[in-house]
């Protein structure tokens, strides 16, 4: 335990120096900024982040994203309370009550309430971050390609089935994106996949323009779709937040801190459903339930700790066994490895200090998102009165210029529009994207684990459901999919007493 | 999956029945292209190493999961009607403002970058164009006032972030 706490402080000492110092700044008002912005998510901002941060040592692009993460996880409050839009789908559960108490005249309130959970949220996430990386990743050294097999599809099926409305369209988002995947060269002979005798195909999607254009161009093509609304902001009061509120609802902001990190935890899940089961959490217990909805302190502060929670719970599986608990740390995974860094089971073995790296980024994105929360509010409204045709085209220019960043081929770029009109059809369908990412960075994974299991065994597929880690595993899988069939509910729902009569 | 008679349905049986038809089809290409793929047999492979054994089993999984939504929304079109969906409030632009953004942006990604135009040039008229353009579509006047608006986003845009990859992060620009 000293061991890690010592790691810990030499993990923060190595960040206290000017240019780190400055980019936390710089990255945690970008991070604010993007989240705050409607239509702008996390997932965009980390992948576009990623691309800006291609040629920096790789310690201090990890701080840009993370704090970039942070940061607009934290800065979709901003729209959410003062304008009743999320700025960022993890922010969809702070418009009921955080506008509700906007329009009450507590505006500046409801932003300390953001502000004081999210700072909170991430504390509390970060400790466990810190306490069970290092448990998990030794369990982890347990897993064989069996095991891995298994979670990677646990992660896409449950990716599938909690991001969206409709789950058996979140699987096929899913399978689209493993299948995207398989383009390319495969591991075993070299053989071409789908590459039609193109060369550039044959070296498969890159993943990061895939990510830009499933993320970035295809929100742009629905921000584009929808006709922009005049931007009116009330005048508010202080928004420093009140001991009071933080005080008086600790538990509520234990609670949401654990639900948080465990939702993180669950692959490719995410902070759009930690919000939410935080605050149905706190509703269920609270002795003011009437007044969610309408400007619930209670409320406010459980989907704002929930969600921030869940960036450093998204994390622990990035680390210990390379499944990203959500779309955001899915992009966040794709840059460690684009930047020699390998997360996974061998990271406690390999490079032990990195863990308390990451811990202490996320302390330094805290202190960022305080800072902001608590002076830059003024800006952050001037930032949400500039008209949608002005950032529009600037944010696709970005996602031009990242794609190309990664490898400098033009491929790259047509790679992001493709992703891009593939992701805006999914969504007009009502397809979930999240699933459609978590399968384009688990796909490989789960063929490698596939494969080389086969060759162990012999293709004898007993161990796949044998191995007691697999056993678990393929279980849930099925108990989470039999679930979610109308004919498996029928079966297990108690017959009304009603109907029975 | 909810039940066809959930209340919650963000897309028409109708659209997706087409887009169960389509990735009917899409999965079945997919099985055929992955057991067309070469074994290796001559190697010593077996069927457990060939290449097409992954995306083999995706497509069967998608023909499977398309013919499963195919089968629910013609039980929910029975339920309701072929066009039944939760009514989306949302206030959309004009159509041919849509396709015109559309355009611009492939213009702009397919056309104008790395085709031998100044990376810069070609940002500021993209920008420039697409910032006059539909501040006209959102019913703001087209004076001389909005076309020096217009020039100064898309030349500010084109220096900061020209500066920003070339100068600051050292990345390459198309």
């Amino acid at each position: 335990m000293f061991e890690g706490l010592i790691q810990f402080g030499h993990s923060l000492v190595s960040f206290l120096d000017p240019l780190s110092i400055g980019l936390i700044l710089l990255s945690s008002l970008v991070g604010v900024i993007i989240g705050a912005l409607p239509g702008l998510t996390a997932t965009m901002g980390v992948a576009l982040m990623t691309t800006l941060t291609i040629k920096m040592p790789s310690n201090q692009a990890l701080l840009v994203l993370i704090c970039t993460y942070v940061g607009a996880i934290y800065g979709g409050s901003r729209s959410a309370i003062l304008l009743n839009i999320p700025g960022t789908p993890a922010s969809a559960a702070s418009c009921l009550d955080g506008h509700a108490l906007a329009k009450q005249g507590q505006a500046g309130r409801a932003m300390g309430i953001a502000t004081s959970g999210s700072v909170l949220g991430t504390l509390i996430g970060m400790f466990f971050l810190a306490l069970f990386t290092p448990v998990l990743g030794d369990l982890a050294l347990k897993f064989g390609a069996y095991e891995f097999f298994w979670l990677a599809l646990f992660g896409v099926i449950i990716a599938g089935t909690l991001t969206g409305d409709d789950p058996l369209k979140g699987w096929l988002a899913g399978l689209i994106g493993i299948l995207s995947a398989t383009v390319g060269q495969e591991a075993i002979y070299a053989y071409d996949r789908f590459s039609f005798g193109n060369r550039d195909l044959a070296g498969g999607f890159n993943l990061v323009p895939a990510l830009v254009g499933a993320f970035g161009f295809a929100e742009l093509l629905m921000a584009v779709r929808e006709r922009p609304v005049p931007v009116k902001i009330n005048p508010f009061d202080s928004v420093i937040p009140k001991l009071r509120d933080v005080t008086q609802y600790w538990r509520t902001i234990l609670r949401s801190g654990v639900i948080g990190t465990f939702i993180g935890i669950l692959p490719g899940v995410g902070e759009d459903v930690a919000a939410w089961s935080s605050y149905a959490a706190a509703k269920r217990v609270s002795k003011e339930k009437e007044k969610f909805g309408k400007g619930s302190i209670d409320g406010l502060m459980a989907a704002e700790t929930g969600d921030n929670a869940c960036v450093p719970g998204a994390v622990i599986p990035v680390l210990t066994l390379a499944i990203p608990g959500s779309a955001p740390a899915a992009v966040l995974m794709a840059a460690m490895l684009i930047h020699g860094v390998r997360p996974g089971p061998m990271i406690m073995i390999e490079a032990p200090t990195f863990v308390y790296d990451v811990v202490a980024m996320m302390l330094f994105a805290t202190l960022g998102i305080l800072l902001y929360g608590l002076t830059l509010t003024n800006l952050l409204i001037k930032v949400l009165m500039v008209p949608k045709p002005v950032i529009l085209p600037i944010i696709f220019v970005l996602c031009v210029v990242g794609s190309f960043a990664i490898s400098s081929r033009l491929f790259d770029v047509y790679v992001m529009l493709g992703f891009g009109v593939l992701g805006y059809v999914l969504r007009r369908a009502g397809y979930p994207v999240a699933p459609l990412v978590l399968g384009m960075v688990l796909g490989d994974l789960m063929e490698k684990g596939l494969r080389r299991g086969l060759v162990l065994s012999d293709g004898d597929l007993t161990p796949f459901f044998t191995r007691p880690i697999s056993a678990v595993l393929w279980i849930t899988i099925v108990l989470v999919i039999l679930f979610k069939l109308p004919l498996a509910r029928k079966l297990f729902r108690r017959r009304p007493v009603a109907s029975a009569n | 999956m909810s039940d066809p008679a959930s209340p919650a349905w963000p897309a028409s049986p109708r659209a997706d029945f087409i887009g169960a038809l389509i990735l009917f089809v899409f999965g079945t290409v997919v099985a055929a292209m992955s057991w067309q793929m070469d074994r290796f047999e001559q190697q010593g492979a077996t069927l457990h190493t060939a290449p097409g054994l992954w995306p083999g089993i995706i497509g069967l999984m998608i023909v499977a999961l398309a013919a499963l939504l195919a089968w629910r929304s013609v039980r929910r079109a029975r339920a309701a009607h072929w066009n039944a969906a939760v009514p989306d409030d949302t206030v959309l632009v004009p159509r041919r403002d849509f396709w015109l953004a559309v355009a611009l942006f492939f213009f702009y990604a397919a056309g104008l970058v790395g085709r031998g135009l100044p990376f810069w040039l070609g940002t500021a008229a993209f920008v420039a164009g697409f910032v006059f353009l539909f501040q006209r579509a959102a019913g703001r006047p087209t004076n001389a006032r909005a076309i020096v608006f217009s020039i100064v986003c898309g030349v500010l845009t084109a220096v900061i972030v020209t500066l920003a990859f070339e100068q600051l992060f050292y990345v390459r620009l198309p």
